[in-house]
């Protein structure tokens, strides 16, 4: 635990010690920033004209909260590759790995360290959001609880792509290859049930449950479903499974 | 301390380290020269447990590299190539986290960093980048990296490649002072290097081991006779025909076409004492008495450059 703590330090250390994680946090906040404005200046607009036909106000939770961080998703899904490119390919290329690799650590405690190490500034990266809800409960009465599971969600559905991103580094010497192949991968893994519609009963099903956006809807919503808690958490734990083989045979290749 | 045995790492269809052996004592450093591509770091980094060997055995410190990894890591400390350093840490930042991952323990930690810092002269740059060292600093740093935990073992790949004259003299009077405490493998291509700091030399080719002795066994044994060169002032005589007839010459020949002789004698024999005499009891001059030695540059290009030295299993081709 305590080698894990130390490489999670590091990982840390090198993204705030580095520009990264500034123009990381930065842009971010500039993004939701935008998206926060728009939505509630047409969710305000909507409610004024729901007030003066006579109907009763708008929920907050429905048609502001909910969307707001379907679309949040939406830049993790950029940011979060170039965020986890760097973890393995870098090692790779500065020799780094090499130090990581001959020191009494097991492959498990590396990988640990690096997944709580991207999955900190993430956690970061969200904590800037706090800011803007935050200012929803000072002048409105959202539900507190469906903005909670939001976080979770969003915090397992991040945690679903730093798995992903950590083994796709881990396959490459190139930060390049690596950002485009988890953009990729994770971009397919967001519109994959797009086609569902079009195939039988049975992929559609399987189309569905596989796609990442489908688990995340219910988190906004407040619904705490264990159905998607175990998907997040296979995904999470098959990810790192599999970087842990993916270092185990680069080491076998040479 | 240190023992291979039988040891082969291919890459693919490619032998970089083909059946190679060796041991190393207790305190010892170990000079592990040959030619660019001949097999150093791979051997090295089986050794450290980067990566697995294909064929063969590795302990080091009393542990397998493939059966206990974690053990043998522990007690052992490595300076690659390149030295791993993170180019946005502090230097100080760097060797504080490389000392929690090798298992110093909390409460030293920090005492063991000042230690090492101290001791590899680069406590002057703790609060600089490590990316904005010079050559020769990252190569100190890399090499406190590796001395963190106080090893048993020390394995030091090219440890005074990049270094200026005076920084590389530096080097390996710590190295020489770290022996002892410390095991020490260190692999180079610069032949003075051995003979100033290693007690033993590996001499590996291709792959292969060619020689393991003593750099100055290596040089005489290589002579196969022991040789001296001699100058004397004969005035005139003939000199040759008088050593000819000194107990346990074999033959003596002109060494450069200047008055210079070279002198072969049965090995094991001292001729000095005899050869002396000679010439000073007839009035002669002797200018010159000297062991003629192939430099390590001549050993090391003989057994690297010939194919069959480079093919047959070491000893044999010492006589060569």
């Amino acid at each position: 635990m305590r080698n894990v703590m130390a490489i999670a330090q590091k990982e840390i250390k090198a993204y705030f010690d580095s520009p990264i994680a500034y123009v990381f946090i930065g842009f971010f906040a500039l993004l939701f920033g935008y998206f926060f404005v728009a939505l509630l200046s047409a969710f305000t607009t909507q409610s004024m004209q729901m007030m003066m036909q006579g109907g009763g106000s708008m929920n907050v939770n429905q048609q502001l909260i909910s969307p707001l961080f379907l679309n949040t998703s939406v830049i993790i899904l950029f940011v979060l590759p170039s965020i986890t490119m760097r973890t393995y390919a870098e090692e790779k290329r500065s020799g780094t790995i090499e130090l990581l690799l001959t020191s009494p650590l097991t492959d498990v405690e590396i990988i640990l360290g690096k997944f709580f190490g991207a999955m900190t500034l993430y956690a970061a990266l969200l904590a800037v959001t706090l800011i803007h809800i935050g200012t929803l409960f000072i002048f409105g009465k959202p539900e507190i609880w469906p903005v909670v599971t939001s976080y979770l969600g969003l915090l397992l559905m991040g945690g679903c792509f730093v798995s992903l991103g950590l083994l796709i580094s881990s396959l490459t010497k190139n930060q390049i290859v690596a950002a485009m192949v988890t953009f990729a991968v994770f971009l397919l893994l967001w519109v994959i049930d797009w086609i569902s519609q079009f195939t039988g009963p049975t992929t559609q099903q399987v189309l569905m449950y596989v796609s990442i956006t489908q688990h995340l809807d219910d988190f906004t919503r407040g619904v705490l479903d264990t159905k998607h808690l175990v998907y997040y958490a296979s995904f999470i734990g098959f990810g790192l499974f599999l970087t842990t083989r993916s270092v185990d045979s680069e080491r076998w290749r040479g | 301390m240190i023992e291979v045995q039988h040891l082969s790492k291919r890459y693919g269809p490619v032998t970089a380290v083909n059946d190679v052996s060796f041991r190393v004592e207790k305190g010892e450093i170990l000079g592990f020269l040959g030619p660019n591509g001949a097999g150093k770091t791979s051997t090295m980094r089986v050794l450290t447990g980067y990566m697995p060997p294909t064929e063969g055995t590795a302990i080091v410190a009393g542990y397998d590299v493939l059966e206990q990894p974690l053990e043998a890591k522990r007690r052992t400390g490595y300076l690659p190539e390149t030295p791993p350093l993170y180019p946005d840490m502090r230097v100080r930042d760097y060797l504080t986290f490389v000392a929690k991952i090798k298992g110093v323990p909390r409460n030293q930690v920090k005492a063991r960093v000042d230690v090492t810092m101290e001791k590899t002269r680069v406590a002057d740059m703790a609060r600089r980048q490590c990316g904005a060292l010079s050559k020769g600093y990252r190569q100190r740093v890399g090499l406190a990296q590796a001395l963190l935990h106080d090893p048993d073992v020390l394995i030091l790949d090219e440890p005074t490649a990049g270094l200026d004259p005076k920084q590389i003299i530096e080097t390996r009077q710590l190295i020489k002072e770290l022996a002892g405490s410390h095991t020490i493998i260190l692999s180079t291509h610069i032949l003075p290097e051995v003979s100033q700091t290693c007690q033993r030399v590996v001499i590996i080719n291709k792959g292969r081991v060619v020689a393991v002795d003593t750099p100055d066994n290596l040089t005489a044994k290589l002579r196969g006779s022991e040789a001296m060169y001699v100058q004397v002032d004969a005035q005139g005589a003939d000199a040759t025909q008088v050593i000819q007839q000194v107990p346990g010459v074999m033959s003596v020949r002109s060494a450069d076409g200047q008055g210079g002789l070279e002198v072969a004698s049965e090995a094991g024999r001292d001729i000095r004492r005899g050869l002396a005499a000679a010439v000073v009891t007839r009035g002669w001059g002797l200018l010159e008495l000297r062991p003629m030695r192939m430099s390590l540059e001549e050993v090391f290009l003989q057994l690297t450059t010939d194919d069959t030295a480079a093919a047959a299993p070491a000893g044999e081709d010492l006589h060569a």
